[in-house]
């Protein structure tokens, strides 16, 4: 019982995987109509069928078995993979999904996948071949290609026991298979031979499992099989990828591409020991050379190349599910490993100058571990983006179509590592913004060709590091925002007096303000005026800002700038009486003392401070918090000017005590109903300090 | 192999053992025993099940919250992890008093969070039987009723058994919330 529902809960989890780099294969396929995505697409349906089977999913698993068959004519060449079949296997995808998540109990589920099936089957039966191609055309998988280099297949064949009497013989059958290459692993599957006393000689009990390295492409070793296939369990499987690695290299590394082409049967080892001899330096590539010595063909190194694309796949995803509160455990622990540090460094400074020397060294050498200890755990939390914008593929295709329009959805920098957090929570806004500039930023085929654009629009997700923050642009090429359309919107919204200057930056800064929007017409999707207030506030919530620029004609870009990790900030140690609090440095603007003159009361407002002819808000944290300060006046106490959300105040403390990265620790949310306070870290000497949250603060003061 | 055969005619038996057996079970679980660690908090002795309690550690350094519940004292450190800490006293209404040499913190689980509750003094690991447990009486008790699961008695002592679940439950804490802003 427990085991099924262990089996049933890695299958879902591995079926979300699954889905969603379908999802994005598919989208990429109506694109790019490369070969090798309608082979990872037939790859992936083979896995869902296969375990959902394995995972009691028996809809699913009949469900896959349909789009199997249509996709192994795509992959054929049989069928074209066009945007009906396209589209229909997206929606199979919501079936899949829905089946999955509903334990196969969602109400319709069943006439769904009847729907879907028709559909299956009218296209099947609808199909036209394929125009032949073009020779030299370089779209489709073409038999040339799928015979470069050696490929490995697992072929299990297990046979019926009364076999011998429809007049078929697994032995030729297995001679044949044998013609096609060299067998290099063989299971004889001895499990149904009985006792000798019990055997009837008229009965087939053997079965195999077996590797072929073979330069024959899968449909050779289909054609084998072809008469016994039906009711006999047999199953081929491309497994290059996983053998090439598993069994040659079973160090998992990368492959250099002469090492590729080698195993693939394209050179010899003589061949490529001459090629690397000639090798000067770093700047030739072996590629090239082998391709100039004449030992292999452009088109076999690009081959191998891929190859090489696809080892380093697999060593990427060689990856560990790790629960986050471990980490954070972790975490915990090396942070008191750290007090303890500081501990025996108190120690060391009581010790007679020789020892305490020797002490302080060693423990300076441990700090520097434990240092390096932190940034690991920190970097375990960070995964890179790429899964987050894949999924987007689907929702700009569909969105866009929605809309009537063609969009190119490229992405750039997948592989740059956020905390996984941050990711989590990026997600709705980036969809906020894409779905902004597929609705208004992006024209009409028919405007985009008046101006002398391609028809298509594209947008682009990309990520990068810059300064220690990760910055992401949602770029579009379409219309780019109009701030003539814009002002008078600000206009009418009362945000600027007829006439004003603005800056262009406050110009677009309106935008991120509820109810201004330049669209038009109120579209089904966006132009509202509701939406970029709230990406902001996501944004600014993750500690990141958004920027806009545009040029007209030429498009938008959206910059969002996001803090490396969550979980650790900046900060600035502060005293109020006995207490330690931390505030943010990225929001501190700086701090004094002020005279007493500065210091005023003004009606409705409270007591300000002036600061260089401003006037600011000034906020007694003790009155606040309910602690002892040491200082009760302004003038003899320090004020640290503090801003958030473009509002400033200026709050009293005691004392600053310096610096400090801050490991943040969440507070449970029902110890306190104060917003000016939003987490914890522990401090050097293993007290809790409390981080304020300038935020919070400024919000509750202005209540 | 042989040993099997052997237990082998005793097989048709199975079903009455098991009956037996069974009856055997309501017995024990009648004279079952629960673990409990028992603290003083003024002038009664109190009990919380030994499975709930993570562990207990001396006083330490509590850090305040502003505008947190007057019960919360704050929080402090348990090896890494920011704990908030409960004065028992005030949350069952008793006079504050202050900390001394006794005075410790249990740390219990509550719905996966850790608790702290600060006791006058630990006093002991006691073993009750289920069946001593009585219901909570209606007996002028200085604590409110719905924080007790029972009244256990061990020797002639009288132990007041907690509901830390009831204690700590956020739902609670967030009802007093409100009436605190209402």
């Amino acid at each position: 019982m427990d085991d099924t529902r262990v089996l049933r809960d890695v299958f879902i989890r591995e079926a979300a995987d699954i889905l969603a780099s379908l999802e994005s294969d598919l989208v990429r396929l109506e694109d790019e109509k490369a070969p090798e995505l309608v082979n990872d697409i037939f790859r992936y349906v083979h896995t869902l069928k296969g375990s959902s089977g394995i995972a009691g999913f028996k809809s699913v698993y009949a469900f896959t078995h349909r789009l199997e068959n249509l996709l192994d004519m795509v992959r054929s060449g049989k069928l074209a993979a066009g945007r009906e079949i396209i589209d229909l296997l997206l929606v199979g995808l919501d079936w899949i999904r829905l089946a999955i998540d509903s334990g196969e109990e969602a109400p319709g589920l069943d006439e769904g996948r009847e729907g879907l099936l028709k559909r299956v089957e009218a296209i099947i039966e609808s199909t036209a071949p394929i125009p032949a191609e073009a020779p030299g055309g370089d779209a489709g998988p073409s038999e040339e290609e799928m015979d470069l280099g050696y490929r490995y297949f697992r072929i299990k064949a297990g046979f019926r026991e009364d076999i011998f009497e429809t007049g078929t013989d697994p032995l030729m059958i297995m001679e044949d298979l044998f013609s096609l290459g060299v067998v290099v692993e063989r299971h004889t599957d001895r499990k149904r031979l009985p006792e000798l006393s019990a055997m009837d000689p008229e009965k087939c009990y053997l079965g195999w499992n077996l590797v072929l390295k073979t330069k024959s492409p899968l449909q050779k070793i289909d054609e084998v099989f072809m008469f016994v296939r039906g009711d006999n369990p047999i199953s081929v499987e491309d497994i290059t990828a996983q053998y090439a690695i598993s069994t040659e290299d079973p160090e998992i590394k990368e492959k250099r591409i002469g090492e590729i082409l080698v195993a693939k049967g394209i050179l010899t080892d003589v061949e490529l020991n001459d090629a690397l001899k000639t090798q000067d330096g770093e700047n030739t590539r072996i590629g090239d050379l082998v391709v100039a010595k004449g030992y292999a063909t452009e088109r076999e190194v690009q081959f191998a190349l891929g190859e090489q694309e696809k080892i380093r796949k697999r060593i990427e995803t060689s990856t560990v599910r790790v629960d986050t509160g471990k980490l954070d455990k972790l975490l915990n622990l090396l942070g008191e490993i750290v007090i303890g540090q500081s501990a025996i460094a108190g120690i060391a400074e009581e010790l007679d100058e020789e020892r305490g020397f020797m002490l302080k060294n060693a423990l300076y050498g441990l700090d520097r571990t434990t240092r390096e200890f932190q940034e690991q755990i920190m970097s375990i939390r960070m995964i890179p983006i790429g899964p987050s914008f894949e999924q987007f593929r689907r929702f700009v295709r569909d969105t866009a179509h929605a809309h009537g329009k063609e969009i190119r959805l490229e992405i750039d920098g997948g592989e740059t590592e956020l905390d996984k957090t941050v990711i989590e929570r990026i997600d709705d806004p980036l969809k906020h913004m894409i779905r902004n500039a597929i609705d208004h930023g992006i024209e009409p085929a028919s405007e985009r060709e008046a101006a002398g654009k391609d028809r298509n629009g594209t947008i682009t997700l990309r990520s990068y590091h810059q300064e220690g923050n990760v910055y992401i642009d949602v770029v579009d090429d379409g219309r780019g925002i109009d701030k003539v359309k814009l002002r008078a919107r600000a206009e009418q919204a009362g945000l600027l007096k007829p006439g004003e200057e603005a800056s262009e930056a406050k110009l677009l800064s309106f935008l991120f303000l509820p109810g201004v929007s330049t669209a038009e017409e109120v579209g089904d999707l966006s132009g509202r005026g509701v939406g970029m207030d709230v990406v902001k506030n996501n944004i600014e919530s993750l500690r990141g800002s958004v920027e806009i620029t545009t040029r007209p004609g030429k498009g938008s870009t959206f910059r969002i700038k996001l803090p490396l990790t969550l979980a650790i900030i900046e900060g600035m140690l502060v005293r109020v009486g006995r207490n330690v609090y931390i505030v943010p440095l990225l929001s501190i603007v700086e701090s004094l003392q002020p005279r007493k003159e500065d210091i005023r009361t003004v009606k409705e407002k409270g007591e300000v401070i002036q600061v260089r002819g401003e006037y600011v808000s000034l906020v007694r944290l003790y009155d606040l918090f309910g602690i002892e300060p040491e200082f009760r006046n302004p003038w003899e106490s320090l004020v640290v000017i503090v801003e958030a959300a473009g509002s400033r105040v200026g709050m009293m403390i005691d004392e600053l005590l310096g610096q400090q990265q801050i490991v943040i620790k969440s507070l449970e949310n029902h110890i306190t109903k104060s917003r000016a306070v939003s987490g914890a870290a522990i401090l050097g000497d293993g007290r809790v300090a409390l981080i304020i949250d300038i935020h919070g603060l400024i919000e509750e003061i202005s209540r | 192999m042989s040993e099997t055969r052997e237990k082998m005619p005793e097989e048709p038996k199975q079903p009455e053992d098991i009956r037996i057996s069974r009856t055997r079970e309501k017995v024990e679980r009648a004279e079952e025993e629960n673990q409990f660690v028992t603290f003083v908090i003024g002038e009664e002795t109190y009990g919380v099940e030994v499975l709930r309690v993570q562990e207990i550690i001396g006083m330490t350094r509590i850090t305040h919250v502003p505008n947190a519940m007057s019960f919360m004292k704050g929080v402090i450190n348990l090896r890494g992890s920011v704990v908030p800490v409960v004065d028992m006293r005030t949350k069952f209404g008793m006079a504050e008093r202050d900390y001394d040499a006794f005075t410790v913190i249990i740390i219990v689980e509550v719905r996966g969070r850790m608790i702290g509750m600060i006791v006058d003094s630990v006093s002991d690991v006691v073993n009750i039987p289920v069946r001593s447990i009585q219901d909570t009486p209606h007996f002028s008790a200085k604590i409110e009723t719905d924080f007790i699961m029972g009244i256990g008695q061990v020797e002639e002592k009288l132990v007041i058994i907690l509901d830390v679940d009831r204690i700590m439950s956020s739902e609670e804490m967030t009802e007093l919330d409100r009436e605190r802003t209402a």
